[in-house]
Formats: C-alpha cells, sequence, structure tokens
C-alpha cells in the first residue's frame, strides 16, 4: 500500500493526464453509444419486427473480444489507425447494447393504459414520448446508461493496447514489468472511477424522478459533472501533439527501448516527446507508424521479415537487414542503425529439468520428447503459435512432438508459467531478464533454426526529412546495446522492480558520448 | 331532480338538432378480423348510451371509432355531423373525454397535473387551469387542498377513477366515451360512484358512450342501451323497454346479473 502511495506521489503529473484520459474515453464513447442507441431503442420499441435483428446485431457486436475488435478497426481507413479515435470506436461498440436495451424495455415497460390514455387524450405521438413514455422509461434508460459506464471503464483500460492512453497504460506496464504496484496504480483508480460514475448517474436519476425533484440538486450535480468533464479535457488537450511520438510494444524490453529512444531523443535535439508504449503487438505497432499514430518504435529485423512483409525467414543477418530495409523504405520508413543485440526466440524450459534430463539444446528436448521420456507440455504467446518462423517451422525442423496441442498464453505470464510447471517448455525472448531471474534456462538452436532478429529503430520518413536531428540521435545508439546490456536492463525493471524510465536514463548516463540530461 | 334527454324516435326531438356522434353501416377490424358489421347507431347531444354486451361483442372497437383511435372499413362514423376522417385526429381527441378501466392516469404526475393535462395541451392561462382544476376536484368529491398535490399511487381504486372522470371533463370535452370504468371497483364503491355520475351528469349534461358488460350499471346510468351482439347491434331502446325485450340474446344478458334498481 506505502509502495502504491509512493508510486502514485511520483508520477502525479502523469496519473492525472491518465485518469484524464480515461475519462474522456468512457464520457465521449458513452455519449456517442447514448445517442445512437436511446433513439434506436425508441424506435426498436415500438417495432418488434425491427427489435430483433437489431439487438442481434449488437449482442453480436458485444461477444467480439476486445482486442480482436481492435484489429478488425485499425486497418480501416475512416475509423481505423490507433489512438482515441479507434479507441472510442470499439467502446461505443460495446457501450450500445446495454443502452439500447435498457431503452427498449424502458419503453416497452410504459403501462398500455397510460400510453392508451395518452393517445386518446390527444397527445401527439411526439408529445406522448416527451411527457409520458420517455419520463417512465427513464429508470430503465439510466440503468442502461450505467452498466454501460461500467463496463466503459473497464473495458477502456484495453484501450492502452492501441495507444489511446487512460489507466490501461499503468496496467499493461505493471504486467509486462510484473509488478502488483504498478497494476494497482492503474486498477485501483479504474475501480473507483467506475464506482464515482456509477453513483453519480444513480443520483442523477433520483433527482430526475419528479418525486424528489430538487432544482439546486439538480444544478449542484450538473455542475459536478461539468467540472469532472472539464478537468479531463483540460488533463488531455493540455498535453498538445508532440514533435515526436515513440512507441514499443507491450514487453519490458520494449518498454525500456521505447523509454531509451524517446530519452535519447530528448537529450540530443531537445524536441517534445510522447511516449505511446505498450501497443498490443507488431500488426499494431506497424499500423500505428503507417497511420502516422506514432513516429518511431524498435523492431526486430526477423519479426519485420516474416509478420510484416511475409517474406520466408532467413538466418543471414545482412541480407534479412537490406531486405528489410527495402521492404519498409517502400513504406515511406526509414530503417535506422541496429542497436546491436540480436533478440531471438530462445527455447526455454526449467533449470532441474534441464539437469534431469540432459537437455542442452533444442534437438535433446526433441530427442527426449520423441523418447517420451515423459509429457512435455508447451505453451507460447499468441504471435509464437501464428508465425510461420513460430512454432509450426519449429517442431517440423527439430520433430518435436508435445503431449497435447500447445497452450496459448499471454506473453507475460510466460516465464512464470514455466516456472510454476503449469507448462514446461516454452518460446521466450533471448534477452528477457526473466530467465535468470526465475531459473530457467536456455536451450541452444543448435540447428540454427531461429533466424535472426536484430533490433533497429524504424521511424517514419518524412519524420526524419522534418526533423534530421531525430535520426542523428538516434545513430547515436548505433551499435551500442549489446545483448548483456539489454538482458540486465531487462531484469533491473523485471526483477528489480525499477522505472523503465529510470533504467533507460541509468544507461544512457553510463553510454558517455551524448549530453547529460537536460 | 334528473332530466331526461329526448331519445330518438321520441316525439319530444328537437327537429333542429344533430346527432353528436352517428355511426352509419359501420363494419371495423382489430389486427385482420372483422369486428363490427353494419353497425348503425346515433346517439344525441347530452345524451347517455350504455354499449352492453359480451366480451368480444365489439363494445370497445366501437368506442374506439369516436375518437379515431379506429377508423372504419367500411360506412362513416359522423361527430357534430363532421366524418371523422376528416377530423384532424389530435383536435378531435381533445374534445373527447376518455376514461377506461385502467384508469391510465400518468403515474409521474401529480393528481392535479394529470387533471390539467388537456387544459395545458390547450394552451389554457395556467390560472384558468388551476382554478378547472380545483373545480373538478370538488365536482367529482375529491377535496382539493387534500388531494391535488397527490400522487396516483397514493389514491384509492374509487379515488383514481374520480381523478380519471375529472381528467376526462377538464377540457369541457362534447362527447365522453368511458370504457368499463368502475368495472374494477367493489359493489360498494360502485355504487357510489354511480350515484357521482349521475349528480354530474344532471349538471353537465355531456354526450356520453359508456361500455360496460353489466346490465345493471347500464340501466342505472344510461338514458338508453345498445345491446352488442357478435359485432352487431341488436337492440337499442330505453333500460326499460330493454329489459321488455324478446330476444332470448338480450334476455341472457339479464339472466347473468341481478338488477341494481
Amino acid at each position: 500500500m506505502s509502495e502504491l502511495l509512493a508510486f502514485i506521489a511520483s508520477h502525479r503529473a502523469e496519473m492525472a493526464t491518465r485518469i484524464g484520459e480515461h475519462v474522456v474515453l468512457v464520457a465521449v464513447s458513452t455519449a456517442i453509444a447514448a445517442a445512437l442507441g436511446i433513439p434506436l431503442g425508441i424506435v426498436a420499441a415500438r417495432r418488434p419486427s425491427i427489435a430483433k435483428p437489431i439487438v442481434a446485431l449488437v449482442n453480436l457486436a458485444q461477444t467480439i473480444p476486445s482486442l480482436a475488435l481492435f484489429g478488425f478497426l485499425i486497418p480501416l481507413p475512416l475509423f481505423g489507425g490507433i489512438g482515441t479515435r479507434t479507441a472510442l470506436v470499439a467502446l461505443t461498440v460495446y457501450a450500445v447494447l446495454p443502452i439500447l436495451r435498457g431503452t427498449i424495455s424502458g419503453i416497452q415497460g410504459v403501462p398500455a393504459a397510460v400510453v392508451e390514455c395518452a393517445v386518446a387524450m390527444g397527445l401527439t405521438t411526439r408529445q406522448v414520448l416527451r411527457q409520458v413514455e420517455w419520463p417512465l422509461a427513464l429508470p430503465a434508460i439510466v440503468s442502461g446508461l450505467r452498466v454501460a459506464v461500467v463496463i466503459g471503464v473497464g473495458t477502456a483500460t484495453i484501450a492502452s493496447a492501441i495507444g489511446a492512453g487512460g489507466l490501461g497504460d499503468y496496467i499493461f506496464r505493471g504486467l509486462a514489468m510484473v509488478d502488483r504496484t504498478v497494476i494497482f496504480a492503474g486498477a485501483l483508480p479504474a475501480a473507483l472511477l467506475a464506482l464515482l460514475a456509477d453513483g453519480a448517474l444513480a443520483s442523477a436519476a433520483r433527482l430526475a424522478d419528479p418525486r424528489r425533484r430538487s432544482r439546486r440538486g439538480v444544478v449542484v450535480l450538473a455542475a459536478l459533472v461539468l467540472i469532472v468533464l472539464a478537468g479531463a479535457w483540460w488533463g488531455t488537450a493540455s498535453t498538445r501533439r508532440a514533435d515526436v511520438i515513440v512507441g514499443s510494444k507491450n514487453f519490458t524490453e520494449q518498454v525500456v527501448l521505447g523509454e531509451l529512444l524517446a530519452q535519447a531523443i530528448e537529450r540530443q535535439t531537445g524536441l517534445t516527446v510522447e511516449r505511446r508504449l505498450n501497443l498490443g503487438g507488431t500488426a499494431i505497432a506497424h499500423e500505428a507508424l503507417l497511420s502516422e499514430g506514432i513516429d518511431v518504435y524498435v523492431e526486430y529485423t526477423g519479426t519485420a521479415l516474416t509478420a510484416i512483409f511475409n517474406d520466408p525467414p532467413s538466418t543471414d543477418s545482412t541480407a534479412v537487414l537490406a531486405r528489410v530495409r527495402d521492404r519498409y523504405a517502400a513504406l515511406g520508413l526509414t530503417l535506422l542503425p541496429r542497436l546491436g543485440f540480436n533478440n531471438t526466440f530462445a527455447i526455454l524450459v526449467r533449470r532441474d529439468d534441464a539437469q534431469k534430463y540432459g537437455l542442452k539444446t533444442v534437438s535433446d528436448l526433441a530427442k527426449s520428447s520423441r523418447e517420451n521420456a515423459r509429457p512435455w507440455r508447451a505453451g507460447f504467446g499468441y504471435e509464437f503459435l501464428e508465425r510461420p518462423d513460430g512454432f509450426k517451422g519449429l517442431s517440423a525442423a527439430y520433430g518435436l512432438q508435445f503431449a497435447d496441442a500447445p497452450r496459448v498464453m499471454d506473453l507475460n505470464l510466460i516465464y512464470r508459467a514455466v516456472a510454476a510447471g503449469e507448462i514446461d517448455v516454452t518460446a521466450g525472448d533471448a534477452t528477457s531478464g526473466l530467465i535468470d531471474a526465475l531459473g530457467l534456462v536456455v536451450l541452444d538452436d543448435d540447428r540454427r533454426y531461429f533466424p535472426v532478429y536484430d533490433a533497429a529503430p524504424v521511424a517514419r520518413a518524412a519524420l526524419l526529412l522534418k526533423h534530421p536531428q531525430v535520426a542523428e540521435a538516434l545513430r547515436a545508439l548505433d551499435g551500442r546495446i549489446p545483448a548483456a546490456e539489454m538482458r540486465k536492463m531487462n531484469r533491473a525493471v523485471d526483477e528489480g522492480k525499477q522505472d523503465p524510465a529510470e533504467v533507460a536514463r541509468g544507461f544512457l548516463d553510463r553510454l558517455g558520448g551524448l549530453p547529460q540530461e537536460r | 331532480m334528473i332530466m331526461w334527454h329526448p331519445i330518438k324516435g321520441c316525439p319530444t326531438v328537437t327537429p333542429m338538432s344533430m346527432p353528436a356522434v352517428q355511426f352509419a353501416d359501420v363494419a371495423a377490424s382489430r389486427g385482420g378480423r372483422g369486428v363490427l358489421h353494419d353497425v348503425s347507431l346515433s346517439i344525441d347531444a347530452g345524451e347517455t348510451l350504455a354499449l352492453v354486451g359480451r366480451s368480444g361483442s365489439g363494445k370497445t372497437t366501437l368506442l374506439r371509432l369516436v375518437n379515431r383511435l379506429l377508423d372504419p372499413d367500411r360506412g362513416r362514423v359522423d361527430v357534430d355531423g363532421r366524418d371523422t376522417r376528416e377530423w384532424d385526429p389530435i383536435a378531435l381527441r381533445r374534445r373527447t373525454g376518455y376514461v377506461i378501466q385502467d384508469v391510465g392516469l400518468f403515474p409521474h404526475f401529480t393528481v392535479a397535473d394529470n387533471i390539467a393535462t388537456v387544459p395545458r395541451l390547450l394552451d389554457w392561462p395556467e390560472s384558468r387551469v388551476q382554478a378547472r382544476v380545483g373545480e373538478l376536484l370538488a365536482m367529482v368529491g375529491l377535496d382539493p387542498a387534500d388531494f391535488s398535490r397527490r400522487w396516483p399511487d397514493q389514491l384509492s381504486g374509487g379515488q383514481r377513477q374520480r381523478v380519471g372522470l375529472a381528467r376526462a371533463l377538464a377540457a369541457d370535452p362534447a362527447v365522453v366515451l368511458m370504457d368499463e370504468p368502475f368495472g374494477a371497483l367493489d359493489v360498494i364503491t360502485k355504487r357510489e360512484l354511480h350515484a357521482e355520475f349521475r349528480r354530474v351528469q344532471r349538471s353537465l349534461h355531456r354526450t356520453v358512450l359508456i361500455v360496460t358488460h353489466d346490465i345493471a350499471e347500464a340501466s342505472a346510468l344510461a338514458d338508453r342501451i345498445a345491446v352488442l351482439d357478435e359485432g352487431r347491434v341488436i337492440a337499442v331502446d330505453t333500460p326499460d323497454r330493454v329489459r321488455a325485450s324478446a330476444d332470448p340474446r338480450v334476455l341472457s344478458l339479464f339472466g347473468e346479473v341481478p338488477l341494481e334498481r
């Protein structure tokens, strides 16, 4: 608890921005969803034949997992890209259903006799709606809104995966760093926010009740809500677009590298840098570059070759570099000099298993698996299972035989799953700080199956033309980060629980040749 | 003192008077099912006509034709000598009172606001609206000081019906339509309200169409009774003469319920 308070105290300004972003995401998406859902609900309530397909459709949209929905949306021209807009579209999709349902059941719940009398007394259709149906349906509509807001506060944390900010930044960062304090720093304010919003709506509904109508209460509540929204808006709007936006994917090394690039640029150029770290994967980071949601992030040559450009994997590091550089150039992207380490996949097992079964190489593991020395259970990240240079190629190259189909797990949990004995084999990053920390060993890729994954910044060419000093600043990192350094930094974050920004700062200080922090 | 009004066919009819409501060869259906066939009926201004019949005989459908909640398939319905289809439905409904068994008071309006609904729709000045509300509450036997600020769910069933009646009369409607208005009340309250209705009608002389399946109630309230059977009017006459009818379909209605007066 005291750690949490210390973390919040030291991240006050950033946290205010994240909370502001979160509030704006939820408020705007709920407002749009209400503007769509309430009229739709009113129409649907009057025509059950329309209601069924509409509710079915909205229901269906609700079942799409949020990350999958982001995946659909990112390539779309108008709603897509990364950042706030896409997050708003997705959040709106999720918020529509409860509001629509609340409206339909609210309108249909108005007693038939009351509506009949209203019509028979000569109220126009509009007057029936405004004077009778609307006020009587309001409690149900408000409960729909409350559900939408509570869901929205929760779902908005995932918006962080596509660079929309919000409190999810802390949750993803905490997951990447395996640091509970940071996770809580995101989760706790989010939970409070949900309770607060729910309470505000509940009291709004009470004040709207004609029996308890209090003009002063309405004014006070409206003023409070306006202040909160304006504050949130100001919190996000005041962070004007920076000169350079640095991105990263959502694991420790990427976050550290993101900080490294950002600070290297800040120290050497004086440009303002915004960080959109923790993007939800290679595809999202790449799309972010293309849609100008970010300007630069660190990619690995092998990943770019296979996962982005769908070329066959290769183990020739120079050839891969040339090929990737060309393919990027065709998209208006520039691959900058490599940082100096090769983060290839590493096949990992527990140290005691390695000793017991005499495993030194992946071939040893394959032999053991074929001889059925014991049922080896494997688990991999989402990407590794899908990539051509991932699991399929690996098992074919070595003749691996696992007891069951490999389990799909989150990248951040996978090392712990091996350490905890939930699975026995996984593919991790060769530079992960958790390998040593959790007592895992790397099996040698003796058949040279895994291609090279040299880390290098990739940037939008247009940005480098506009700010040539950015290219200069990043060239200063050329070959300066050997694998040992990277592993050390990763471990400092994963095991030492240090802030990635601190770790990057320490590294740049030690590096020399760069100006000290301004 | 009860002022009986001229009835059709009696020599006392004023020759110039036009029927307040007239059905001519009307057929109507609901949900694609024919409910009324060849109905011809006329109701004079100031007359109370009861529509009596079993459930499904078409009483409510007949009522709904008067304020254009429904249009006839064939024939015509005239209100004040004008085909209802020529009336603006909103204007027609605002000059037609409407009371139903479920009352349909607006639960989110106070008693006073419920009664004031139509006058406000007609843009009466607020002072006139308030005066009218007080007047009507007193007329239906409810103390304005006590009742005007109450909510509908703070009323008994009988009080709710009184407020419903007051609301229907609020804007001085030419015609009042009542669909089983006392159907859900206990016998004592029902009798009380019957007396109240007769008292009000004696001073107001509205044209009233009242639907009931209870022929005793019809006899107690109406100047004339129209008996409906399977969508056709099989008898229209004073309560005494309807009771004297030889038609077994009419007699069976009397057989079910003991007479009230």
